[in-house]
């Protein structure tokens, strides 16, 4: 079926809004300290607290092995020269804030947040872990079984290896193609290696400091000037390599036996964060699936009742962007529901877009943006993130004039570039034999673990 | 700007036959009105810069926008309309029972420790039907659902009499009242009935529990001890407790058992864990742990390391530095919640439609600093007593895991 334009003069009835209302972030002040350290700090005095971001080249695509990265990024909240690991945490509470370690393929994210009397005293200890992490012998090895154990439940889950399955397909040796380290690497890292690789990597003139909050940021550069002195390192670029993304038009099936459900996941090589295809291709993933009135969402779950949650995603990258689309569906309706996705990317790479359709998206992509950032901590988040990708303040202020300069034929053909059933790679997992028949009917399949040959 | 309605109607209301009927209703709220039809819905708010969601709980369901503040009017609109206009028919009700049944799928039986433990530990730890049933729903009741229940449901718990509105955002409020008053004005009256006593008998033995999980890799154990109820003397108190106990790294369960005693990977809790907290209840409720041992710990010696650790907390109480990091945490994330209009709304809406004690919200923080660390050891040792709880036991299934 097709889900038709809808006019929304049939709801006249309904009181119409105001436009969307424009974004102010704010001119934020950039300092950079003497050892290369960039900085960025936005006064935002909505409530009484400060949030950090600390962003280093230290991903999981960084240095060789994934598995070093992860240990790495699980060893910062392991005490210092100077704190064990409780002392940290006690000492954070104490400034009524938290402290969390994210990583990505590119990059180490250490997010702190206090409240602002504590603002001195946030920069201190934020500074003493990046700087001086003890990695003390006893505790890594605690880590490492927990490490081992979280990857094993992240594998039992259907989602996980077709996660996996597409990247290795997408980026092959390329670290973006291996999303997490096998256990044997896990057990195998040492201690000297964390430290090297944190040596290498965790360099100040590759550091983002974001802090947004209630701040002064004259002040707040000065006493971050004073917290970061001691960090001192050589002035190096970390880069990750280029990627060489290929795709495959069969649909690769990981049998699991006795699911309920079939995971369908679609996705392909996309661009990064600041190229020109970037925002209408994310105007043409909020068409597909990017809410509650989406594309995916009318016809699979709306109007067939095949699935809950149908999504499409992005995942960033320095080098490129993941994007894609994500769907569990019960195992019978597994060949319907790829026929019904395929339809969908289809008629988005060939079928211009109508311009309420196109209208409505922009503002659900200008509205979502602008709630994001109401808060100190969906700021923090925005501008650290788009500082990774060499960009500022003006890049979010600016969102609302590039999706509006956005035309139909540019959205259907970046769709056509990126996600068209052509250009999209497939995997699936859920139980080959209940659901291979049907699915061999529509489209190749190339089937990975159990199903044994020969049975559908 | 944030809207959201709290219904007085979540999962304890359901009828015998019906499991899974307050979750079931809160999607068919989505499905449109003859003025504003299903397709339109969404597109609506969407298209106006907003986002739409609700959820059902226990004790309540909240159905919320957050959007610019010029649509303000449209919200109050889209609201007044569902709230009188639902239009309920077999189409859209067959689509849920599809829609849930997936969500049920998804969340529960298509992965390793579905429903851990909220789902289930209710199940095992309370005695009559309203609070020990399947809250997600059996499949059977799902099917079984019709237009006439749903017709039925709607006009008793969806009337304007059994509803909370909130507004959190910038905008005038006479204006805004004026415009409530023109849309929800009309509304015609429905009068809730009265809500039946959900309390039950405090256990007096501790039970024990296991579930096998062909997905699961390791076992995991959850130990539910009945709560105290809102606004009783132990409330705040067990509230401030679960942060002594759980909070961080330096907090005393994950202290001692992960890394003092190596005995566990991992380990959380608190009141209405994992999806509340100490507001979201009004009738019993649980105050939950759930723990993952290290491989080669059994989940009983996990469970004998909890009930030790509470023991000594309960002769010894929180030490000064412990409390003092409970509270400067609590303060900490009373103003992160504050600055989200979502966090504020969720805040008010609760204490507004639940206990009908909206001023609360503010006054939090400081009953929070005023609380001893006598009265968090009291409470503890009053209700985190192992004749008190009920204990899942979540193990892999061996035979059907190999498949």
């Amino acid at each position: 079926m097709t889900t038709p334009d809808r006019s929304l003069e049939l709801t006249s009835e309904v009181p119409q809004p105001g436009p969307v209302p424009r974004l102010r972030v704010g001119r934020p002040t950039r300092a950079r300290l003497d050892e290369g350290l960039d900085v960025m700090v936005l006064a935002r005095p909505s409530v009484p607290r400060v949030e950090l971001r600390l962003s280093l080249p230290a991903g999981s695509a960084i240095g060789g092995s994934s598995a070093a990265s992860a240990l790495l990024r699980a060893g910062i909240l392991l005490g210092t020269r100077e704190l064990n690991q409780e002392e940290v945490s006690e000492s954070i509470q104490r400034l009524g804030g938290s402290l969390q370690v994210h990583q990505d393929h590119d990059r180490i994210h250490i997010s702190a947040s206090a409240l602002s009397e504590a603002e001195a005293e946030l920069y201190h200890l934020v500074c003493q872990i990046t700087t001086q992490p003890a990695f003390p012998q006893e505790e890594l090895e605690t880590e490492r079984v927990k490490l081992i154990e979280g990857l094993r439940i992240a594998r039992a889950t259907p989602q996980f290896p077709a996660e996996e399955e597409l990247q290795q397909i997408i980026y092959g040796s390329h670290p973006y193609g291996r999303p997490e380290p096998p256990e044997s690497a896990i057990r195998k890292t040492t201690r000297r290696q964390l430290r090297e690789l944190h040596r290498a990597t965790f360099l100040p003139s590759s550091g983002q400091l974001t802090v947004v909050g209630d701040v002064e940021p004259r002040r707040t550069v000065a006493r971050l000037r004073r917290a970061f002195a001691a960090w001192t390192g050589p002035r190096r670029t970390v880069r990750v390599p280029r990627v060489h993304p290929k795709n495959d038009s069969r649909v690769t099936f990981i049998d699991r036996p006795g699911l309920v459900q079939t995971v369908i996941l679609t996705g392909a090589s996309g661009p990064p964060v600041g190229h020109p295809d970037q925002i209408p291709l994310a105007l043409a993933s909020a068409v597909l699936g990017g809410s509650f009135s989406s594309r995916l969402m009318s016809n699979l779950r709306e109007d067939k009742g095949y699935t809950y949650s149908p999504h499409t995603m992005t995942v960033s990258h320095i080098r490129d962007s993941l994007v894609g689309a994500a769907l569990d569906v019960r195992t019978e309706v597994t060949a319907a529901a790829f026929v019904e996705l395929a339809y969908e990317l289809g008629r988005l790479a060939t079928v211009e877009v109508g311009q309420d359709e196109l209208e409505q998206t922009r503002n659900y992509l200008a509205g979502v943006r602008v709630i994001f950032l109401q808060t100190q901590a969906g700021l923090a988040s925005s501008l650290a993130q788009v500082r990774a990708y060499g960009l500022d303040h003006r890049y979010l202020e600016g969102y609302a004039d590039r999706l509006a300069a956005v035309s139909p034929t540019q959205l259907r053909q970046v769709a056509a570039r990126y996600l068209s059933p052509a250009s999209v790679t497939t995997v699936m997992v859920g139980d080959a034999t209940q659901a291979g028949e049907a699915l061999g009917r529509v489209v190749p399949v190339r089937y990975r673990g159990r199903r044994r040959a020969g049975t559908a | 700007m944030a809207v959201g309605l709290y219904y007085r109607v979540g999962f304890r209301l359901e009828e015998e036959g019906r499991t899974g009927f307050a979750h079931l209703f809160e999607h068919l709220m989505f499905q449109g009105t003859e003025r504003v039809p299903k397709a339109d819905f969404g597109q609506l708010i969407t298209g106006a810069g907003g986002v739409l969601n609700g959820s059902t709980r226990h004790d309540y369901t909240n159905l919320f926008e957050v959007l610019p503040a010029s649509a303000l009017e449209m919200a109050c609109f889209i609201e007044a309309d569902r709230m009188e206009n639902l239009d309920i028919n077999e189409q859209t009700l067959q689509n849920q029972v599809d829609v849930v049944k997936e969500e049920v799928r998804v969340n529960v039986l298509n992965r390793p420790y579905g429903g851990f433990s909220w789902l289930w530990l209710s199940q095992y730890a309370f005695s009559s039907y309203a609070n020990a049933h399947n809250f997600y729903g059996e499949f059977a009741d799902l099917e079984a659902a019709t237009v006439a229940d749903a017709r039925a449901f709607y006009k008793t718990w969806y009337g304007p009499g059994n509803a909370t509105l909130v507004l959190v955002g910038d905008f005038d409020e006479d204006k805004a009242m004026a415009l409530v008053e023109r849309h929800f004005g009309p509304v015609p009256t429905r009068p809730a009935p009265p809500v039946p006593d959900l309390v039950e008998p405090i256990p007096s033995a501790r039970s024990e529990h296991r579930r096998l999980d062909p997905l699961a890799p390791n076992p995991r154990v959850a130990v539910g001890y009945r709560t105290a109820a809102f606004g009783t003397k132990d409330h705040l108190p067990l509230a401030l407790a679960s942060r002594v106990l759980t909070d961080g790294r330096s907090s005393r369960l994950q202290r001692r058992l992960i890394r003092e005693r190596e005995l566990l990977l991992q380990i959380d809790g608190g009141p209405h864990f994992p999806i509340g907290d100490a507001f979201e209840f009004k009738g019993p409720a649980l105050f939950t742990f759930e723990a993952t041992p290290r491989p080669g710990v059994s989940t009983e010696r996990a469970v004998t390391a909890i009930d030790e650790e509470l023991a000594r907390m309960a002769e010894d109480g929180p030490s000064p530095d412990e409390l003092l990091r409970s509270k400067r945490r609590e303060l900490g994330s009373y103003h992160a919640s504050t600055d989200s209009r979502l966090g504020r709304l969720r805040e008010l809406g609760v204490l507004a439609a639940v206990h009908d004690q909206p001023e609360l919200a503010d006054q939090l923080p400081l009953l929070f600093q005023e609380i001893s660390a006598r009265q968090v050891q009291e409470a503890v040792g009053r209700w985190l007593r192992p004749e008190r709880s009920t204990v899942l036991h979540w193990l892999p299934d061996l035979e059907r895991g190999k498949g």
